[in-house]
């Protein structure tokens, strides 16, 4: 078995068979991840390089504990105090990284599509942590895998997207995974953070009231406010924002059942959830960060064994 | 220099030779004799098989960047460009460094493209620097040979502005052609929105952005009764708005590009930086409304929007890719591959006589006697455009391995021709 793509660009564009098989193959290594030693040297004798063009914590630490924990020999690269702030191209950039030989790239950069371009100028993998605001498949594939994990199965689960929408490529991958996997999405959130075709484009409903969504689903995945995306003033003020769309512990109580709750990360601590919220057996955020370990180790080490071919 | 065109059918409705397969004698940029099997043993002689001629062809919206870019295009490159897509005439946007705003920068275009195959015609700036906020000298301009007022790439955000242009150019019987936009609302989009916008996680432009300001600058060209022309229209809801206009009175004339009659938005899941172009490319249910619009009238002219960029400004991450893409090359060849239902005879009245009518310019005659300015093709030859088809400095071009169908021969422009 093997992926049908050479690169994770995006969920889109995978099919329902490459999800499985990275779930198939992060349930062994998460099997990995629980032994005293928790390092293979599947990915020995294999570089990586982590280029970071945005700022990112948990991801490249994630990234960077799978490659790793696969034996791999791993090169950080972040856009501050780089080439890159002299005015180098992203082209030049990169081919000078690979001209020192890297097997694999991993990439978050703050534009949508630039994995996709370097994708057609460079020959090794390379692996999407995040673009702009289109996707950022490894989170997506890790929220799936931790609701599979909770709930046994994703397909016919019912999931909803909780805040913005619109600046959020941890919504729109999810979308794509889930719905992939055949399970049901509501979007919810303010319709100036909810891009006008989503309905129609993706397939997924549309909510502009969190209880009524959270009354309907079984696991809710509330966003991170991204104030830092926002060119123009999308909603009124944060205390507005939290008081109408913020997920907190009354709210969960008003319900007729238990949700599980996720969120990707980092919190915005009484903006979108409360901290009762967070921290409480509702919630499976750092289960969520555990399994992004195992996930990024699948994903790597797939596309790997997908060049070897 | 003498030419002779053998065996070539006559497409120019208000020639006496219309629709008759004729040889054509042009002595010292004249057009002398008219008739069949004509010798002329000084002449350098044009055959081919199926050759066409009508009067030379005007392109109403075309960037050359000089002064300014000249890495990209300049003004003899961008004639070389002109000439190779079958066009005599080519008016030229204000959008250089520094801006085309005043009587100099109109007298340099002027002074260093006359003699050459393609007359370029300056279009002024509306605004100075093209800031959008107060009226450039536009009344020295059109003296000085502006043919045209135009904020050019930068559509006038301002009503009171374009109010005050629109009143202001009534003087000179000037036209002020408008790209219509409304950047409020599209600033930060990086292509249509809509169902790919949303698939492929980019913010959108959204249509009504174009419709807005088509809505208020028809309201303000009524309310001064003055002269109109929009530029690069991508939406259905655009032409049912100008068709409206235009049955009210409002004088308003349109034009549209070749790349929005033939290309979607769909063609932008690759991420592909040749189809990033402002006005965005729309839906495939646009792109037929405008195909219907040509057919039908409510479109005047064609506008090229001929936008080069070098290689750097488009090999680059998506969103900091520059917008636009050359079209003079490829014009005639885009335009009858994708209007099979669009006669011959209108697609060439359309690029030979409407778009000079719209802007006041006077018309080339197909006769006897009269000053040669000429445009020879085949409407059907099928080939495929290659980069080596692109004349001009930069090579930006979506439709580089497309099949298009007719293919331009030769222009001829009084003493000067490019076959």
């Amino acid at each position: 078995m093997s992926l049908s793509v050479n690169h994770l660009l995006g969920i889109r564009g995978l099919q329902r068979q490459d999800i499985e098989l990275i779930f198939q193959t992060a349930d062994q290594f998460k099997e990995v991840l629980q032994r005293p030693i928790k390092k293979v040297p599947t990915l020995r004798d294999t570089t990586i390089v982590n280029l970071f063009f945005e700022n990112s914590t948990r991801t490249r630490i994630s990234f960077e504990l799978a490659e790793k924990r696969l034996g791999a020999d791993v090169v950080n690269f972040s856009a501050s105090g780089s080439s890159v702030s002299k005015g180098e191209t992203l082209i030049d950039t990169v081919n000078n990284i690979l001209s020192m030989k890297v097997d694999m790239v991993v990439m978050r950069h703050s534009a949508t599509g630039a994995p996709h371009f370097l994708s057609k100028h460079i020959d090794v993998p390379i692996v999407n942590a995040g673009d702009g605001i289109n996707e950022h498949p490894t989170q997506a594939l890790l929220d799936a895998f931790s609701i599979r994990e909770r709930l046994g199965s994703v397909t016919g689960k019912k999931v909803a997207i909780c805040g913005d929408i619109m600046h959020s490529r941890v919504a729109l991958s999810n979308i794509y995974c889930l719905k992939e996997l055949g399970a049901e999405v509501t979007v919810v959130g303010p319709p100036t953070l909810i891009p006008k075709y989503m309905e129609s484009a993706l397939g997924v409903n549309v909510s502009y009231n969190i209880g009524e969504a959270l009354e309907w689903c079984d696991v809710a995945n509330v966003l991170r406010i991204q104030l830092e995306r926002q060119n123009t003033p999308l909603f009124s003020s944060l205390r507005e924002y939290s008081l109408s769309y913020g997920v907190n512990r009354e709210l969960l109580d008003s319900l007729k059942k238990e949700i599980v709750i996720m969120h990707p990360g980092p919190i915005n601590r009484g903006v979108e959830l409360s901290s009762d919220v967070a921290d409480s057996g509702h919630s499976i955020i750092l289960n969520q960060v555990e399994n992004g370990v195992a996930v990024r180790m699948a994903v790597l080490y797939l596309l790997a064994g997908k060049k070897a071919e | 220099m003498h030419i002779l065109l053998k065996n070539v059918q006559v497409i120019a409705p208000s020639s006496s030779f219309h629709g008759q397969k004729q040889d054509i004698l042009i002595e010292n940029g004249t057009i002398r004799q008219i008739g069949g099997n004509i010798s002329a043993p000084q002449a350098q002689v044009v055959t081919g098989t199926n050759l066409h001629v009508s009067t030379g062809w005007t392109d109403v919206f075309a960037h050359f960047c000089d002064p300014g870019q000249e890495y990209k295009e300049d003004l003899q490159s961008g004639i070389k460009a002109a000439a190779k897509g079958g066009y005599t005439t080519v008016l030229i946007v204000p959008n250089t460094q520094p801006a085309l705003h005043t009587k100099p920068q109109v007298e340099y275009v002027l002074s260093r493209t006359r003699n050459s195959a393609v007359q370029v015609l300056p279009i002024g700036a509306v605004t100075k620097n093209l800031e959008g906020t107060s009226l450039a000298e536009m009344y020295e301009m059109e003296q000085a040979g502006a043919v045209a007022f135009s904020d050019g790439l930068k559509p006038i955000q301002s009503p009171g502005i374009m109010l005050k242009a629109l009143q202001y150019v009534k003087a000179v019987n000037g036209t002020v052609i408008q790209l219509p936009d409304d950047l409020s609302i599209s600033a930060h989009g990086l292509m249509h929105e809509g169902i790919y916008s949303t698939q492929l996680g980019m913010p959108g432009k959204p249509a009504i952005a174009e419709e807005l300001i088509i809505q208020r600058d028809l309201e303000l060209a009524q309310y001064s009764d003055s002269k109109l022309h929009f530029t690069g229209i991508s939406t259905r809801r655009s032409v049912d708005l100008i068709a409206e206009a235009k049955g009210k009175g409002i004088r308003v004339t349109c034009s549209v590009t070749p790349y929005h009659l033939s290309l979607t938005d769909g063609h932008l899941v690759s991420y592909d930086t040749h189809f990033k172009v402002n006005p965005p490319l729309r839906t495939a249910e646009d792109v037929k409304a405008l195909q219907e619009a040509v057919k039908y009238g409510v479109i005047d002219c064609f506008a090229t929007h001929h936008l080069p960029q070098d290689w750097d400004a488009k090999q680059v991450e998506f969103e900091y890719a520059k917008n636009g893409m050359v079209g003079l090359e490829s014009a005639f060849g885009v335009l009858r591959k994708h209007l099979p239902q669009v006669p011959l005879d209108k697609l060439i009245d359309m690029l030979s006589v409407q778009s000079r009518k719209i802007f006041n310019l006077q018309e080339h005659k197909l006769e006897e006697g009269a000053i040669a300015n000429l445009t020879i093709f085949d409407p059907e030859e099928e080939w495929v455009f290659n980069t080596s088809d692109l004349a001009g400095r930069s090579k930006n071009s979506a439709y580089i391995g497309a099949e298009l169908k007719g293919s331009v021969k030769g222009v001829i422009n009084g003493q000067y021709a490019q076959l």
